[in-house]
């Protein structure tokens, strides 16, 4: 009996240390440090952490400092202990980050390190309050570094929505200012669209509906289209235009164009109901408008042949 | 062995034989049980794996497939589609795991966690698994099916469908199949579902003397009186309506919402169209509405009316009860989905014909709702049902997914179908005549009022008064008085917990943007351009303007809307003006 509960013992220790033990290479046969990565990621997406973190560790380990596969390896590495839940390691995620961008500063990664550990001061745990300050200069550190990066603009595009979702005046003039110029420099760029969405919102707090309702119209025209995706339609889009332009620009032309576009385009929308009503709405108005005027035009005149 | 047996088994016997062959009938009577046991485990071993061997001969790929659908035909029909695939394949074979509906979702999760998931999965809804846990599960256990939406599917050649990619075969698109939070396709559904009222024909026309369903509110309810006033055989009086605890659903989304609409010009201040949560607890606690809006009145009052004529202590039934009330002929009409259509007309065993009718929506002439019901309700195109995932865990994904594909295939999609009684999704697919009532209605109106959407006790206390309000134990005046104050109250916690939910989202946003930027690097050409359009709408959707948007909802509910400005869909003065300047400018 002793003996059997010895020999059990021994076994659930040798499952638990060969469990323990076994990392990417050895459970897999991976010797190649690029599958190594590999592997890492699929671990990662499996949300099997330990793991990921055992293969970008074994590439890391197999390959020489700077070189382009060690500083993948350390990037999944640095992105696992960041985002792993439970068990994040910031501290750790945060040291491996920069020596991405000390070991690399030319490599594409350091460009997306250095927006990973601003994205880290941002994305703080749910009840902390973010240090929009540091979080400024952190995103500003990527823009000044890599300013023609997909990473350096999508580091602008963060750092200004920190000043559009105050929903202060003088934060949103600021951020207006600063997505005006980028738009103007970058028409080109793939964030242009989320730029002019993004002022949209300023002007929304700065209450200038004609420019709202300009950048909501360059906003949607601008989207980047994924075709395979058969939810990403204009429909919501056509239809804020419509109703920013009939509720707050006054510009019931535009609203119509919008409105009849959504009806068009997207004849099985949920809002294609709303949009009809909203053409016959406007239309009443009009008239009613126009039959308002004719009736002062008419009382004038009978006024001044009075 | 034991010593004492061995010891017995070598000594020789000190009685001669008749004294030996005693000890050895002793012997053979004290071990007989182990020898049945252990003859018995060995006969079972062998039976076992001579059926498998014969089932499945060494290289034979076993396919498992999971799914719930207990109704009548579905076990059937995808027999059928194994048969057939066969045919074509004989080194493939598969199998079912038929798991029942309550306990679907637990049984998923602990064998995707466990890694022993089937290899094709029909992917839960919301009732069995959050949405929020469905998508973790999708981005760890499941493969995309992005790479395969736009292939040719091979069991399509000879129809007009050969040459079209995957998801334009689709009746939908596949726009159920599309998962916005991680910009991929997941799965591959293989019917359509709708929602409509079923009637027994014969039982109604005895009982009311009408041939035609009720085309309208006031005439369902007169019907309805006419039926309860009437006893069967045994003296029971008849339920005009048939249903259960979860019937409320498809009366609601299809009739008692949409009675709110016109409640969404109050209260839609992002005028996105939609009544959010956040919304309508803003409109009530700054007092801009409340359930004495004509729109909501209207809701609840045809709500009462309604209920009044399902059965008394419906609230305590489950589905099998209002289906098995319905087959006895014990009630006139149920409302269910296509789903539940060929094991309703299997139950009435030619015993009596079903009907099928739309929800009928008070009209705008209504003596009572005529003022607040402003159009038919909406239903929207339906999306993709029994959807099928493929596990990362398959050995054998490409062999499922041509299993899958050979079951989406217009000719196979309408067999399947047919057996089940359900409604094809392939385009061309052909179908009874009998769903031709459950064409889907593309205009119209939609429901306004999202009380439940704040969640935690908000959500609990309307939950119990409403069962209450639905089974007439308190009439809508107590309902009112019980729940507005305490939503105007509780509200403010709950939503504060749907703040820290939301910030957890974004950091599950992060974790998946995480793995699409990781792929995006390492693709290629076309297939990076692609990725990265993905990873940028997601990023700039979830993360960049939802926080403004959500900011902007925190700053409705605890500031208000803005003093003396107009409500979201009227024209304020200035506006009126700049109206006023134009038109004299034209």
């Amino acid at each position: 009996m002793g003996s059997s509960q010895g020999n059990s013992a021994a076994l659930a220790v040798c499952v638990v240390l060969s469990l323990l033990l076994g990392g990417c290479a050895e459970k897999q046969g991976i010797e190649d440090p690029r599958e190594q990565v590999a592997a890492g990621w699929s671990a990662y997406r499996l949300g099997d952490f330990t793991r990921a973190v055992a293969c970008f560790d074994a590439a890391a380990a197999r390959t020489p400092e700077k070189s382009d596969v060690h500083v993948r390896a350390l990037y999944g590495l640095a992105t696992t202990w960041n985002l792993r839940r439970p068990d994040a390691d910031p501290a750790r995620a945060e040291a491996v980050f920069k020596r991405i961008v000390e070991q690399a500063p030319e490599h594409d990664l350091a460009a997306w390190s250095l927006l990973a550990l601003a994205r880290m001061k941002h994305l703080v745990p749910v009840g902390d309050d973010p240090d929009y300050a540091a979080v400024r200069v952190a995103y500003q550190e990527c823009i000044a570094r890599f300013p023609d990066h997909l990473a350096g603009e999508e580091a602008f595009i963060y750092q200004q929505s920190t000043y559009v979702a105050t929903l202060k005046q003088d934060d949103a003039r600021q951020a207006a200012a600063a997505l005006e110029r980028f738009i103007a420099a970058r028409p080109r760029s793939t964030f242009i669209s989320p730029a002019y969405y993004l002022l949209a919102h300023c002007y929304t707090t700065l209450r200038q509906p004609d420019k709202r309702l300009a950048a909501m119209i360059r906003a949607v025209d601008t989207e980047e289209r994924d075709p395979l995706n058969p939810i990403q339609d204009k429909a919501l889009g056509y239809w804020m235009i419509g109703t920013i332009a009939e509720f707050e620009a006054g510009d019931l032309d535009t609203a119509r164009k919008y409105y009849r576009l959504l009806i068009d385009e997207y004849p099985a929308d949920i809002r294609c109901y709303g949009a009809k009503t909203a053409l016959k709405r406007m239309d009443d108005l009009e008239a009613r408008l126009r039959a308002e005027a004719g009736r002062g035009a008419g009382q004038g005149s009978g006024g001044a042949q009075r | 062995m034991s010593e004492r047996l061995r010891s017995s088994m070598v000594r020789p016997p000190p009685g001669g034989g008749r004294h030996a062959g005693a000890t050895a009938f002793q012997w053979l009577r004290r071990y007989f049980p182990f020898f049945i046991l252990g003859g018995a485990f060995l006969w079972s071993a062998v039976t076992i794996v001579t059926t498998r061997v014969q089932e499945s001969p060494p290289g034979t790929i076993t396919l498992h497939i999971s799914h719930w659908q207990l109704e009548t035909g579905v076990k059937e029909a995808l027999e059928l589609m194994a048969r057939r695939y066969q045919e074509l394949h004989p080194n493939v074979r598969v199998v079912q795991n038929i798991i029942p509906e309550s306990a679907y979702g637990t049984w998923l999760t602990t064998n995707l966690l466990g890694g022993t998931a089937p290899d094709m999965v029909e992917i839960p809804d919301s009732s069995k698994l959050p949405h929020d846990v469905m998508i973790s599960y999708y981005s760890r256990y499941f493969v995309p099916m992005t790479p395969y939406v736009s292939r040719l599917n091979p069991y399509n050649k000879g129809t007009d469908l050969e040459n079209v990619p995957l998801r334009r075969t689709y009746k939908d698109g596949m726009r159920g199949a599309y998962i916005q939070e991680l910009q991929d396709y997941m799965h591959i559904p293989l019917s359509l579902f709708g929602v409509r009222i079923f009637y027994n024909k014969d039982l109604y026309q005895r009982l009311t003397g009408k041939t035609k369903p009720p085309a309208d509110y006031r005439e369902f309810l007169a019907v309805c009186e006419t039926i309860k006033s009437q006893k069967d055989a045994q003296g029971r009086n008849y339920i005009p309506i048939c249903a259960a605890n979860d019937s409320m659903w498809a009366w609601e989304s299809q009739m008692f919402d949409p009675i709110s609409y016109s409640a969404l010009r109050k209260v839609d201040f992002d005028r996105d169209g939609f009544a959010s949560a956040e919304e309508v607890y803003a409109a009530f606690k700054t007092g801009l509405i409340d359930f004495q809006h004509p729109a909501y009145k209207a809701r609840y009052k045809v709500t009462w009316e309604v209920t009044g004529y399902f059965p008394v202590g419906f609230t305590g039934l489950a589905r099998d009860d209002s289906v098995f009330q319905f087959a006895q002929q014990r009630g006139v009409f149920l409302s269910t989905g296509t789903w539940d259509a060929r094991s309703l007309i299997a139950q009435a065993d030619g015993t009596f014909e079903i009907g099928v009718m739309d929800f009928p929506m008070p009209r705008s002439d209504d003596p009572e709702y005529g003022a607040v019901v402003e159009g038919p309700q909406y239903e929207g195109m339906p999306e993709g049902g029994f959807p099928v995932g493929i596990t990362r865990t398959s050995p054998h994904q490409d062999v499922a997914l041509d299993f899958l594909f050979f079951m989406a295939s217009r000719e196979q999609n309408e067999k399947v179908n047919d057996v089940m009684g359900w409604i094809p999704i392939t385009i061309g697919a052909q179908m009874d005549s009998f769903y031709d009532a459950f064409a889907p209605r593309l205009e119209g109106v939609y429901g306004a009022l999202s009380v439940l959407g704040l969640g935690g006790e908000t959500r609990s206390r309307y939950q119990q008064l409403y069962t209450l309000f639905q089974s007439h134990d308190i009439p809508y005046e107590a309902f009112v008085a019980q729940f507005e104050p305490f939503y105007k109250q509780r509200g403010a916690v709950d939503f504060e917990e749907r703040q820290r939910d939301w910030r957890r989202d974004l950091q599950r946003n992060e974790y998946l943007l995480g793995a699409m930027r990781a792929d995006a690097l390492a693709a290629a050409g076309a297939e990076a351009a692609s990725k990265w359009v993905k990873y940028r709408a997601m990023t700039a959707s979830r993360q960049v303007l939802a926080e403004i948007d959500h900011n902007r909802k925190v700053a409705l509910v605890v500031q208000g809307p803005a003093l003396g400005a107009a409500a979201p869909y009227e024209y304020s003065p200035a506006v009126l003006q700049k109206i006023r300047a134009r038109l004299r400018g034209q």
